[in-house]
């Protein structure tokens, strides 16, 4: 009975935990050596600047999972948003102090509703998020009117705006990120998420409102794509009509490299930077040892593919009591 | 289980509990919502549009569900064992672009659509492995699988189309019996032998009861690995199917093939044809009717002139309230 | 003696189908260890939920201290001064001790939690409680038995003046044990009222002053134990007079050994297991709860993984090894918890029935089950078995508990196997029910079936077992004849306690 007790090291938790930091700095060497434009600085920057707004739209979906659940709607979310900032600032040349407040209430917004059907209906929320992935992507077709909306100049200018030769949105994705690192591990919100993870009935024993922090992580995380939104629309310079597809996998491949445990209760934000910086790097990479571009959303795949067998391993390497439940999780982590 | 449910269930236990029986009943109306919604949308847009209610179209919206209907199929087997298939349509196009790409070099066509069985088949008992033997959790796995297959077929394809398609090959799987188009009756007695296998035989029997209690399942000797394990390779061997119909409708085979949307629609039809998500609930032919159930709704919006949004706001509305009842059902 | 510090009266609570509580009235003084004894489902769970706010009455009134109070959440049951142990431990494993002792009330400093004091604190508290562990260990870094700790200290926290224990000793080891039952001294010495749920009467003899028994969502009687024998107890928990009125009356034909395990080892819960079992032969697995009872029959039939050892069984006249996961061709299984591991609760009688024995159900015509002969089958066991139903296809969860313990055990009759594993197979059931599985269980054998019973009811296993196997962490340490007492037994379970 008394064999949980754990040795002091134990190196296949070691790999096991660290496994995707040892496989980046190996994949940090390797590209640096082989490749001649990989480690100049302005390239490192490139790097950053790409993996900044992925940095904040995953970080509100990474509260959702680590509640245990998931948020496949944050792509449509992200594109429902930019299309009616874009409309506004563009065609009715509302303000962007007005409009960007807005675009991020509305992301609250579509969140809350996810929220709502996953804790008032309690309904599965993968396919909650599934079906109003739908629901708001042809929303936003109906807004954007299937065309291609464009952003004011000036939203251009600042999705490439730097600071020195850094760029402003590394700057802005870094401090944000910092924040939510204090949200998450030092406050009663952060820590309840984490008591949710660990299972909704035993969180709701000890007097956790876990219906309350379900809605709020879902809230967040729609909020936060719409901020990610608006950073990625500034780097694109416009909305088109694919903006935000897929996404939603982006962000939960970002989260589970950065080892937010799709089974909840555990993570961190510095893990989630890690797990987009990842991302970039190794498609960064692929463009300098020039590689068919076509093989990129191969090697993603298979990069998802590895992270997520990692978790698994994780998990029932870390929890033998809970193999049980695992085994008999339902269709989606529910 | 929430403690109240517990001490329930613990008192239920020692006294003849005749309330539950009373639970239950409503699960009976429950699935017949399906056929229900069926014949209230097919009334509804029948009275609004002209064209819609003639035998022309019924056959047409028919043989443009059989392949949404054999991929359900496939799904609600998985969903039966209590796991889900993401994967289902980029497989559904992998194994159709290897298919076309052998024929399109002179294959024959019979070896290609061997091909395109296997190679789904083969893409279905990697997920299985993963999920049965290596317990992943099914969602992660073929969502995994679901951007493997779709990367490999950007990469073997370079994004470009694969055509031409054997003539021969399309003109038998597109043929027609009188009116009836070979796909549909393709269809319908698959959907009857998956039905009756799903109801009495051996593997329909510990596929339900996997889904419905694992664990009793496991000590009752049923090989439950071996079961989960099976329900992906049959939703792979679907796929490839599918992919057959679809390859030989288009005349070719691309990656956009096995599109988002797709999964949504099977998940759609498989949830309103009263597959549980959680698992131990389901039917074949309750799948393939909400596939057609599906299909009708767009064909409807087609043909009513509706513009896509729309179709995707509605088709997300009807997964969403498919969910919702399934969830009520559980209480 | 003094006005009590808790009273709760005329508490009524119904379930869909059953009254859980028919207007009990309850009482607890200050200062005080109460004992609440009952058989399963006689309601304790139940009014203790009550009480500590986890679900609400239909009727009934709970004063504390003389004031009526409204306690609809555990957290309001925690502002009167309510602390709640259960039996299943509510931990966090992926956060560490503090986190789990503050989770809902972490103190802050400049709107941040404060680690620092949120560590003292719970240092102090387990000081309490007598153990040392850093407050940033991880919960799943603990044993079990030092999770329970940090359950108690969780109790501890606001300061109760009323803690009520639910089974808490089920995964402490003995010395754990005799930590907590000082814990429960000094907390009865501080003048907290404890209130105390068990169904192992030596406990109660050993910690508490007061007891009080429901049966049936009554209260059936109670008293200063000072006063009470463990007799009187028992017999008013089971409500007949008669507590030891059946024996086993059987003249066993035993014959040649059908299963022979040797030297089976499961790291840390099994070790050096090896016995024979011989055919028409009921062999009870004795020992107390953790001994390994329950471990070692999942290990035969290949449910949980073995290190080492082999498995021998008769199969056409001579032992032949097998390995594990094949055993279930030999061996019918009926698990201690049949909702979890046994039924397959929303489907038909006749589903459950057929369960484990399909292919030999299969039509000569068609590779699919036959309907017809199926519904034969079941029909003969329901049959045999007396199992009340309306009809075949009723779902099992409309089912007592009784029947349904039946329907399980039906399953392994039609499969007929050479060897029954039957693990607690009268748990929850009530004394009627439970005299018929007896019976089915000694026809078995009488039929030529090896048995192996394990069960925790004593006067159970002592009424049907030819011999006793008795286990204790994880070894075999005893063998025992039928004609073992009572006493032998207990000694035996004992060990070396």
């Amino acid at each position: 009975m008394n064999k949980t007790k754990r040795e002091p090291f134990n190196l296949r938790n070691f790999v096991l935990s660290y496994g995707f930091q040892i496989v980046l700095a190996l994949l940090f060497i390797f590209y640096a050596v082989s490749t001649e434009n990989f480690l100049t600085p302005s390239n490192l920057i490139n790097i950053l600047h790409a993996a900044a707004p992925t940095m904040i739209l995953a970080s509100g979906l990474a509260l959702v999972i680590m509640t245990g659940k998931l948020d496949i709607s944050i792509g449509s979310i992200i594109f429902l948003t930019t299309a009616i900032g874009g409309t506004l600032m563009t065609r009715a040349g509302v303000s962007p102090w007005i409009a960007i407040p807005l675009m991020v209430m509305i992301g609250a917004v579509c969140g809350a509703l996810n929220g709502f059907i996953v804790t008032v209906l309690r309904v599965n929320p993968f396919i909650t998020t599934m079906g109003t992935m739908f629901i708001l992507r042809g929303a936003a077709l109906f807004v954007s009117e299937g065309l291609l909306v464009s952003i004011p100049d000036f939203m251009k200018k600042f999705g490439n705006a730097k600071v020195g030769p850094v760029f402003v949105d590394i700057l802005i994705a870094f401090v944000f990120l910092a924040l939510m690192h204090i949200f998450h591990t030092r406050t009663k919100f952060g820590r309840q998420v984490m008591a949710v993870g660990n299972g909704e009935e035993v969180a709701t024993r000890l007097g956790v409102r876990t219906k309350r922090v379900v809605f709020t992580t879902f809230v967040l995380s729609g909020l936060f794509a719409s901020l990610g939104g608006i950073l990625s629309m500034s780097q694109l310079g416009g909305v088109s009509l694919h903006m935000g597809v897929g996404l939603e996998f982006t962000g939960i491949a970002v989260a589970v490299i950065g080892g937010i445990s799709l089974f909840g209760g555990e993570g961190s934000y510095t893990g989630l930077a890690l797990g987009a910086l990842t991302l970039v790097i190794i498609e960064n990479g692929l463009v300098h040892v020039g590689a068919s571009p076509y093989i990129y959303p191969l090697v993603r795949g298979g990069i998802i593919f590895i992270a997520m067998y990692a978790d698994s391993l994780k998990a029932r390497v870390q929890a033998r009591g809970r193999i049980e439940t695992i085994e008999q999780a339902p269709a989606a982590a529910d | 289980m929430t403690t109240v449910e517990k001490v329930e269930s613990e008192l239920l236990d020692v006294s003849p509990g005749k309330a539950a029986g009373a639970r239950l009943k409503s699960s009976g109306f429950v699935r017949y919502i399906p056929l229900i919604l069926l014949a209230i949308v097919i009334i509804v847009i029948g009275l609004y549009t002209p064209n819609f209610l003639t035998a022309r179209n019924a056959i047409n919206i028919l043989r443009q569900s059989a392949a949404l209907g054999l991929m359900a199929i496939g799904m609600t087997t998985v969903m039966i064992g209590g796991g889900i298939d993401l994967s289902i349509p980029s497989m559904m196009a992998f194994s159709g672009i290897l298919g076309a790409m052998y024929m399109r070099d002179g294959g024959n066509p019979f070896v290609a659509a061997l091909i395109m069985v296997g190679a789904g088949m083969l893409g279905g008992s990697i997920n299985g492995f993963a999920v049965a033997y290596l317990r992943m959790i099914p969602f992660v796995v073929t969502l995994a699988m679901m951007n493997i297959a779709m990367g490999a077929s950007i990469w073997i394809t370079q994004s470009v189309s694969v055509a031409p398609i054997n003539q021969g090959f399309i003109d038998v799987v597109m043929a027609k019996f009188g009116i009836i188009p070979m796909p549909v009756i393709f269809v319908a007695i698959v959907t009857l032998i998956a039905q009756v296998l799903m109801k009495n035989g051996i593997f329909g029997r510990w596929l339900f009861a996997v889904g419905t209690n694992v664990r009793a399942a496991r000590v009752s000797g049923i090989p439950t690995q071996r079961v989960i394990f099976s329900t992906y390779v049959v939703s792979g061997l679907f796929a490839g199917l599918a992919a057959m119909l679809v390859v030989a409708r288009l005349m070719s085979a691309a990656p956009t093939m096995g599109e988002e949307g797709v999964v949504l629609d099977i998940v759609s039809s498989a949830v309103v044809g009263g597959t549980s998500i959680y698992g131990g609930l389901g039917s074949p032919l309750g799948s393939v009717i909400g596939a057609l159930f599906i299909t009708l709704i767009t064909n409807s919006m087609n043909m009513m002139k509706i513009s896509y949004y729309w179709t995707l706001i509605i088709k997300g509305l009807v997964i969403v309230i498919a969910v919702i009842l399934d969830s009520l059902r559980r209480r | 003696m003094a006005e009590p510090y808790l009273r709760m009266v005329g508490i009524q609570k119904s379930f869909p189908g059953v009254q859980a509580l028919k207007g009990v009235d309850f009482e607890a003084f200050a200062g005080e260890a109460l004992a609440l004894i009952g058989a399963n489902g006689a309601g304790k769970s139940t009014l203790m939920n009550v009480l500590g706010g986890v679900i609400q009455p239909d009727a009934g009134q709970i004063l504390i201290a003389g004031q009526p109070v409204e306690i609809h959440d555990p957290l309001q049951a925690a502002a009167h001064g309510i602390a709640f142990v259960h039996q299943e431990m509510a931990i966090l494993r992926t956060l560490t001790i503090a986190e789990n002792l503050y989770i809902t009330s972490f103190p802050t400093r400049n709107g941040l939690i404060d680690f620092e004091q949120a560590n003292r604190l719970s240092s102090s508290v387990l000081a309490r409680l007598g153990h040392d562990f850093p407050p940033e260990t991880r919960m799943r870094d603990l044993s079990p038995g030092d999770q329970q700790i940090v359950e108690i200290a969780r109790a501890l926290l606001g300061e109760p003046r009323l803690i009520i224990f639910d089974e808490p000793t089920s995964s402490l080891t003995s010395r754990e044990k005799a930590r907590l039952f000082e814990v429960i001294r000094s907390l009865k010495k501080e003048g907290v009222t404890v209130i105390y749920i068990t169904h192992l009467l030596d406990e109660v003899f050993g910690i508490c002053e007061r007891a009080v028994v429901l049966r049936n969502g009554e209260t059936v009687g109670g008293g200063m134990l000072s006063q009470l024998t463990y007799a009187e107890i028992v017999r008013l928990m089971i409500g007949t007079a008669d507590v030891s009125s059946y024996f086993r009356h059987r003249t066993a034909q035993i014959g040649d050994i059908i299963l022979k395990v040797s030297g089976l080892n499961q790291k840390g819960v099994l070790s050096e297991i090896s016995f024979e079992l011989r055919k028409g032969e009921v062999l009870g697995l004795w020992g107390l709860m953790g001994s390994g009872r329950t471990e070692l029959s999942r290990a035969i039939i290949g449910l949980d993984p073995i290190d080492s050892g082999s498995i021998e069984i008769r199969a056409n006249g001579s032992l032949k090894p097998i390995q594990p996961r094949q055993a279930k061709k030999w061996i019918g299984m009926v698990t201690e918890n049949r909702r979890e591991e046994g039924l397959l609760l929303p489907k038909s009688v006749k589903t459950n029935i057929s369960l484990a024995n399909l292919p030999a159900l299969i039509s000569r015509v068609w590779p699919l089950v036959d309907n017809k002969k199926e519904t034969q089958e079941a029909r003969t066991y329901v049959d045999r078995l007396k199992i009340m139903i309306s009809s075949l296809e009723q779902p099992v969860e409309t089912l007592s508990g009784g029947n349904q313990q039946k329907v399980v055990v039906g399953r392994w009759l039609q499969r007929n196997p050479v060897i029954y594993i039957m693990d607690e197979p009268t748990r929850g059931l009530d004394v009627g029910a439970k005299a018929e599985i007896r019976t089915v269980i000694l026809e078995l054998a009488d039929a030529g079936a090896a048995v192996i019973l394990v069960s925790s009811d004593i006067d159970q296993i002592m009424s049907m077992s030819d011999r006793y196997l008795v286990m204790n962490r994880g070894r075999i340490t005893q063998e025992l004849p039928a004609s073992a007492s009572k006493d032998e037994l207990i000694a035996a379970a004992a060990g070396g306690q």
